[in-house]
Formats: C-alpha cells, sequence, structure tokens
C-alpha cells in the first residue's frame, strides 16, 4: 500500500491468529491483532456467568446452547466483514465454512429442541414433527428479556 | 429486505435496576454518536457507493449496527424494568420518566433527540468513508467514557463487546477506502467525484 498526501490510509489486515469462538465473543473480535483493550476495562474480574445457576434445568441448557449458537454466529460475523474486504483470503474462507456448518446445524438442533429463532427455522420443526399443529414463530421469551424471563 | 433472528448479538443480563445507568447509555441508542445514528448512516450511503464490494460491505456494517441497537435497548429496558416511582424520581431520570414512562425512546444522554442531523451521507465515496473512520472513533470514546463510570459488570461486558466493534469496524472502513483509492488517479483523488462524474 503507498501513502498518498491529503487522504487517510489505513493498512490492510492480514490474515494471523484467532480466538476460538468462545473468547472471541467475550472480547469483541475473532482476531487478536484487532484486540486492543482499554486500560480502564483491563482491571475487570473474569466475566460473570452468563448462565443462571438457579434457573430450572432446562432453561440452563437452553442458554448454554443459544451462547453457543452466539458464538458460532459472531465468529461468521467477523469474518463476514473481513472477507467483504479479503475476498480472495483462502485461509478466512475455510474457517468461515466450518463455522457455517457448525451454526446451521446448532440452528436446527435449537428449533427443534426449544423454538425457532429465524423464520426459516420453522421449517426444520414441522419437517422434523410434522403432526405439530401449533403456530411456533411466538414460542420462546423475547431476546431483551435476558435475566427477566 | 431483513430477516429478524430472535437472539441479541452479544448476551445481555442485567439483574440490577439503575436509572442513572440507564439514562446515560440511552445515549448509544438516540445520541449523537449511538447505534441508531450508526446503522442510518451507512444504511444510507450504501446505494450510491461506486465500488460494489463497499456497498456490501456498508450493509453488512449497517445491519450489525442495527444488532447493536437493540442491544443497548435490551440494556436501558432491563436497567429500567422493575423501576419503582421512587426510584423514577429520585436517579436523575426523573425528567425522561415523565415523557416515556419506561419505554425506549432514542435520545441522547443530555436529553436531545434523535435526528438525521447526526449523521451524514454526502455522496462522495471518499467523503462518507472519511465521516465513517470518525464515526467508528466517536462512538469507541463514548463506550471508553461509560467504561470510565459504570462498575456494574454485567453493564460493562456488553459495552466492551461493543467498543471492540468500533474499532474492527474502523479497520474495516479504512480497507473500504483503499479499495476506493484504487479506482483513482493517486495523483489526484479529488479530481472528480467518483458517486457523481460517472462519465470519468
Amino acid at each position: 500500500m503507498q501513502e498518498h498526501l491529503a487522504i487517510a490510509s489505513v493498512p490492510v489486515q492480514s490474515w494471523g491468529e484467532c480466538y476460538e469462538p468462545e473468547a472471541a465473543l467475550r472480547v469483541g473480535t475473532i482476531f487478536r491483532d484487532l484486540d486492543k483493550p482499554f486500560f480502564a476495562a483491563l482491571t475487570d474480574d473474569q466475566p460473570y456467568s452468563r448462565c443462571d445457576q438457579a434457573a430450572s434445568p432446562e432453561q440452563q441448557e437452553r442458554e448454554r446452547m443459544l451462547l453457543k449458537l452466539q458464538e458460532s454466529s459472531f465468529a461468521l460475523d467477523d469474518l463476514r466483514l473481513y472477507l467483504d474486504t479479503h475476498p480472495e483470503d483462502g485461509q478466512g474462507l475455510a474457517v468461515f465454512k466450518e463455522r457455517l456448518a457448525e451454526r446451521k446445524t446448532l440452528l436446527r438442533t435449537f428449533a427443534q429442541r426449544f423454538y425457532p429463532l429465524t423464520p426459516d427455522c420453522m421449517a426444520d420443526i414441522y419437517e422434523s414433527m410434522p403432526a405439530m399443529e401449533c403456530y411456533c414463530w411466538q414460542k420462546g421469551p423475547m431476546p431483551w428479556e435476558g435475566a427477566c424471563v | 429486505m431483513w430477516i429478524y433472528e430472535k437472539r441479541l448479538q452479544y448476551p445481555v443480563k442485567i439483574n440490577k435496576t439503575c436509572p442513572k445507568t440507564a439514562q446515560l447509555i440511552i445515549s448509544q441508542y438516540g445520541g449523537p454518536d449511538g447505534e441508531l445514528s450508526a446503522s442510518m448512516r451507512y444504511l444510507a450511503q450504501r446505494y450510491t457507493m461506486p465500488v460494489k464490494t463497499v456497498g456490501g460491505l456498508l450493509t453488512d456494517i449497517g445491519t450489525e449496527e442495527l444488532g447493536h441497537m437493540e442491544i443497548i435497548c435490551a440494556m436501558v429496558y432491563q436497567l429500567t424494568k422493575n423501576l419503582t416511582p421512587e426510584e423514577a424520581k429520585t436517579a436523575g431520570f426523573d425528567a425522561y420518566y415523565i415523557d416515556h414512562t419506561t419505554a425506549l425512546w432514542p435520545q441522547a444522554a443530555g436529553g436531545v433527540p434523535f435526528t438525521a442531523k447526526e449523521f451524514q451521507s454526502k455522496g462522495d465515496a471518499v467523503t462518507d468513508l472519511t465521516e465513517d473512520l470518525a464515526a467508528e472513533q466517536k462512538a469507541r470514546t463514548v463506550y471508553e467514557n461509560l467504561l470510565r463510570v459504570i462498575t456494574d459488570p454485567e453493564v460493562r461486558e456488553p459495552l466492551k463487546f461493543l467498543r471492540t466493534r468500533e474499532i474492527v469496524h474502523f479497520q474495516r472502513f479504512g480497507e473500504a477506502l483503499e479499495k476506493t483509492k484504487e479506482t483513482l488517479d493517486a495523483k489526484n483523488f479529488y479530481y472528480f467525484n467518483p458517486e457523481f462524474d460517472k462519465h470519468f
């Protein structure tokens, strides 16, 4: 990249070391090179547990699976932006494909066990349970309820 | 077209009611450098971008910002859900409460309502991408100001996540600017406007 007068320049990122999906969601990026913490956030204790230990076993299981889905979906969100500006990057594309397959399975399993997260997930439910007569889109808590469910 | 997915991009679980914190972080919903402004900025700018993949990047970042708006709204909602009339009166949330009770309404921490004046869609790819770089930096600063004053870890964790996203988006907009520059003459990037002067 060549720099020029009177216009901004940002170096183009090269593929580097990545966080696992779990750590990536906690940090806010899968890329170690882009993890630049703020001093006033460095002293924080270990991140709090996102799963409520007092909740019913079913809710705990649901929240664990949802967290897994959030981790794998977030890795895809971050990779998508990377690939938008690095469409030729084979290493990025390989990880992207891996996460895509993982998310697809998680979405289907979550829908069949709990409730559909996207309108298309309803197809997974009706295909596996053709006798089911109820309209299932409104099942499950609203995502903004968090600890208030 | 957008498709709703019934989950937050980052989990939000806040147990402790705190209208004061809600009043501060609502700025990242409807404030000058908030997520509503961010999503509207990128989703407005994308139509006339001369480089197709830059329009695609603006679509993807604009979509992620809609998800961030939802995270901030979920935080404000959870911080005020069990608000007592007494807390509404004393906590610095009183003026907001009078007009909106505990409903969500986009405004800045100082009470200024959301307005499209907070962002630009100028119709020049270099100008707009430079604005986007600045917008990500401004939002990062707001998250850092929030992290200096807020102590509850249940609130800090999502704020830290959102702050990192600003840095990642800055990097991507920088790369988008580099891509746009490749299509222009480096001797004078400003000889014509690539979004308007199509005969070049």
